[in-house]
């Protein structure tokens, strides 16, 4: 999913910003769910407006914002023809540079392989491993996630953002489960008063500096 | 004998290296002979955009440790970069003396030394350059035919043998079969280029034939920029570390805006360029310990003089100096008297228009007379009379608005609200002064019925978010001043300037000596605060070279006369030792920025 935010935004649009990211995940007993990803820009709207009005940033293209767009609408179309996912929703706030999406999935698996897939076919030069795509784990009793490297290697490399505007950005990992969560593997992990849904936030400074930080499995009771 | 042998030796080490740049140059950077450019390692010296040409022969282990003096070359001459452009080709190169022919093949071991056909001058040629040594004089230099005309020309033939466009047939290959493609490849001959075979082959016979053409100018009818150009001859003499020429009556640049004239109209293109006839740039740079002055002199025919004579008929605005901070990492002011130079301009340019038998321009005539007799010009020129300054404040925190996501703690749902945030932004105030407040105001008026965004605040008015639909704009009616800026706090709280905190006494009565330019640049200040990631490439060299540099940059203009006009550029520095770098560091700017 992250190598996507990268294909669609590029990589410049994403250094020195101070970005928002929420990673909404409902799963059902079978499987099945809906997966929602939001990218939240709007902190450095100023910022990322002085960046697309550039040909290149630090030596690479800027999309612009048609472009953008573009590719989001590719990225739909092709999403709905994987095997798997039964639909999907975009939205492009291009005032305040805010992305979501929203897939609903039969199983984990069509949605990491669908997503995959549609990298591969919007960015054909993208090498993208099969350890890359899986960045969540289901067997109907526990579920596991953790950061995909490719967003944790990005923000190892950002040299370009200041430390203050990494402590105001967030990673957001939401799960909603069709059981109430026994365990937590991340002592950080917030649980509502149901205990069927978990929330982990982590500022994106201590993300760079731990991306373990993210790493969580839920176990549901019996 | 004796006399005969002293006066030959003379002859002989009184011809520069200069006398070997060629008449086609229009740029020349020529640097004296100077114990501390010695010291820059070469290494060093490579690293300058005016070297970008002859890298390919100097990266390599040749030149580790090694400074310009170790590679043979003589500093007893002149070291002369230059640059020049036709409409078909573009030249660069750099003309030096040689002291030590084997020291300097040590650096330039990949040339080799190929049949003259110019008695007394032996040619070396290399992958990329050419070399030629004429006595103890070297003359580096590449001939390349221009982009444009290169693709012009392999237009012209691709199209003319009855081709489809190269792209077009591209991409129809991808809708063909396998078998089509062999059949269609069995079928061409081989003999025939396809488009960048034949844009090479193209490249590769005009680089021979101007590179021959430089050669035959230079060698044979023994023209150069020295022996063509009196001015060039004359500021040669100067003592100075260095002296810059630019010849802009023969920049092809300027001369592409014309080219509708030259085509449609001759005779008044010929009327125009002679406003045009002289206009040569000039500069010495003039090394002081701890600071580099850079005088520069701009000449010009008589009839542009006499509108920029008028038109620098002006002095320093004193209303400015209250809207500029003497804290302000850079500022910049342009005085000028618009209203005598549009009178001269008027009486200079309406006889040469007149000439003209095109309809067109009879037309626009007549329109320029119109206006001339029933605008009311004294009004025009009292709400703009010509004066502008412009200041970068710094990074100041702007008020914004983000998006934030709000969770429910029951469910982890999560919604959207609209909250104020704040962003970094670089800060500038633009301020022409009027005497007519009334006019702007006008403007203003008429713009907040139209959109909401402008908004009257007590006695200025807010643009919202006119920055990237984001930071606002503040517009300033007071004082005999109009001012645009960003900086919220000018805007609330200094509408009438800043008072005690303004530019000194002393810099003012400074600034009104400067004529009709003046500023100033804390260089680290600039550098530092200046967000350059935003600039385009050729800026961000500019920005890198202040990066890391202490000092600051004074800017003023000098006399103007009906033919020349002067200005000075004065870099102080706190590293005296590394003068020879600063000096190149300054150099490199103006190259890249007359290239």
């Amino acid at each position: 999913m992250n190598k996507f935010l990268i294909l669609l935004f590029g990589t410049s649009l994403l250094l020195g910003s101070c970005i928002e990211i929420i990673d909404d995940l409902s799963i059902n007993m079978d499987g099945s769910g809906v997966f929602k990803y939001t990218i939240n820009l709007s902190s450095s709207k100023i910022k990322v407006n002085s960046i697309l009005a550039l040909d290149s940033f630090n030596g690479k293209k800027v999309p612009k914002i048609e472009e953008i767009e573009t590719k989001i609408g590719e990225f739909k179309l092709l999403l709905e023809k994987e095997k798997g996912i039964n639909s999907v929703q975009t939205e492009f706030n291009k005032v305040d540079f805010i992305v979501k999406i929203s897939v609903n999935f039969s199983r984990i698996d069509d949605l990491q392989t669908g997503i995959k897939s549609v990298i591969v076919q919007l960015d054909p030069s993208s090498n993208i491993h099969q350890e890359e795509s899986t960045w969540i784990g289901w067997d109907a009793k526990t579920l596991q996630r953790i950061v995909p490297k490719i967003i944790e290697e990005r923000i190892k490399a950002d040299t370009q953002t200041d430390d203050e505007l990494l402590k105001m950005g967030s990673y957001t990992c939401i799960s909603r489960l069709p059981k109430s969560i026994q365990h937590s593997s991340n002592p950080q992990c917030k649980l509502n008063p149901a205990k069927t849904a978990a929330m982990l936030r982590v500022n994106t400074f201590d993300m760079k500096l731990n991306p373990g930080l993210l790493e969580h499995s839920l176990t549901l009771s019996p | 004998m004796l006399f005969l042998s002293i006066g030959f030796y003379l002859i002989v080490r009184g011809q520069g290296a200069e006398k070997l740049i060629p008449p086609q140059a229009v740029t020349v950077f020529s640097i004296n002979n100077t114990d501390l450019l010695q010291k820059v390692s070469i290494d060093e010296w490579i690293t300058y955009d005016f070297m970008e040409e002859i890298h390919q022969e100097l990266f390599d282990k040749s030149t580790d440790n090694k400074t310009v003096k170790d590679a043979g070359l003589d500093f007893d001459k002149r070291l002369s970069l230059f640059y020049g452009k036709t409409s078909s080709y573009e030249l660069t190169g750099f003309t030096f003396g040689i002291k030590d022919q084997s020291a300097l093949f040590k650096v330039f071991d990949d040339f080799e030394e190929v049949p003259s056909n110019f008695p007394g001058v032996n040619v070396y040629q290399s992958l990329f350059n050419n070399l030629l040594i004429d006595q103890n004089n070297g003359l580096l230099i590449r001939v390349e035919p221009t982009e444009s005309f290169l693709n012009q020309q392999t237009d012209s033939l691709w199209y003319d043998r009855g081709n489809l466009s190269p792209f077009y047939s591209m991409d129809e290959d991808e809708y063909m079969e396998e078998e089509e493609l062999e059949l269609e490849d069995a079928q061409k001959s081989l003999l025939e280029k396809n488009y960048f075979e034949l844009r090479d082959s193209l490249q590769f016979e005009f680089q021979k034939k101007y590179y021959a053409e430089v050669l035959n100018s230079l060698l044979v009818q023994k023209k150069s920029l020295y022996s063509n150009d009196s001015t060039f001859r004359e500021l040669l003499t100067h003592a100075s570390a260095g002296v810059f020429y630019l010849d802009n009556s023969r920049n092809i640049d300027r001369s592409k805006n014309l080219w509708y004239l030259k085509t449609v109209l001759p005779s008044l293109y010929l009327d125009v360029q002679e406003l045009y006839e002289g206009n040569i740039i000039t500069g010495d740079l003039i090394l002081k310990e701890s600071a580099i002055q850079f005088d520069l002199k701009a000449a010009y025919s008589e009839p542009l003089g006499s509108i920029y004579s008028e038109m620098n008929r002006a002095k320093f605005d004193k209303n400015i100096a209250p809207f500029i901070r003497a804290n302000q990492p850079a500022y910049f002011s342009y005085t000028i008297n618009l209203q005598s130079a549009y009178e001269k301009a008027f009486e200079v340019l309406v006889p040469i228009l007149s000439k003209a038998k095109d309809p067109e321009i009879s037309f626009n005539l007549l329109m320029l007379k119109l206006g001339n007799a029933l605008v009311n010009k004294e009004a025009l020129f009292d709400a703009y009379k010509g004066s502008l300054f412009v200041t970068f404040n710094g990074i100041q925190k702007v008020k914004t608005r983000k998006i934030t996501f709000f969770y429910d703690e029951q469910t982890f749902e999560y919604g959207e609200r609209e909250t104020e945030a704040e962003e970094d932004m670089p800060i500038f105030t633009l301020g022409f002064s009027t005497r007519r407040q009334d006019i702007p105001e006008m403007i203003l008026e008429h713009l907040s019925q139209v959109t909401s965004k402008f908004e009257k605040k007590s006695d200025y008015w807010i643009y919202q978010k006119a920055i990237f639909d984001a930071a606002p704009v503040f517009l300033i009616n007071a004082k005999g001043m109009f001012l645009l800026t960003n900086d919220q706090d000018l805007a609330e709280n200094h509408r009438e300037g800043y008072g005690t905190e303004a530019l000194s006494k002393r810099t003012i009565a400074n600034l009104k000596k400067s004529g009709t330019i003046a500023g100033y640049a804390n260089l680290q200040e600039v550098a530092l605060k200046f967000p350059s990631d935003f600039l385009e490439p050729s800026q961000r060299q500019l920005m890198e070279f202040l990066r890391n540099k202490t000092g600051s940059i004074t800017i003023k203009s000098g006399k103007t006369t009906l033919s020349s006009t002067s200005l000075h550029v004065n870099y102080l520095y706190n590293d005296a030792e590394k003068s020879g770098k600063h000096f190149l560091d300054l150099l490199n700017t103006l190259y890249l920025l007359t290239k």
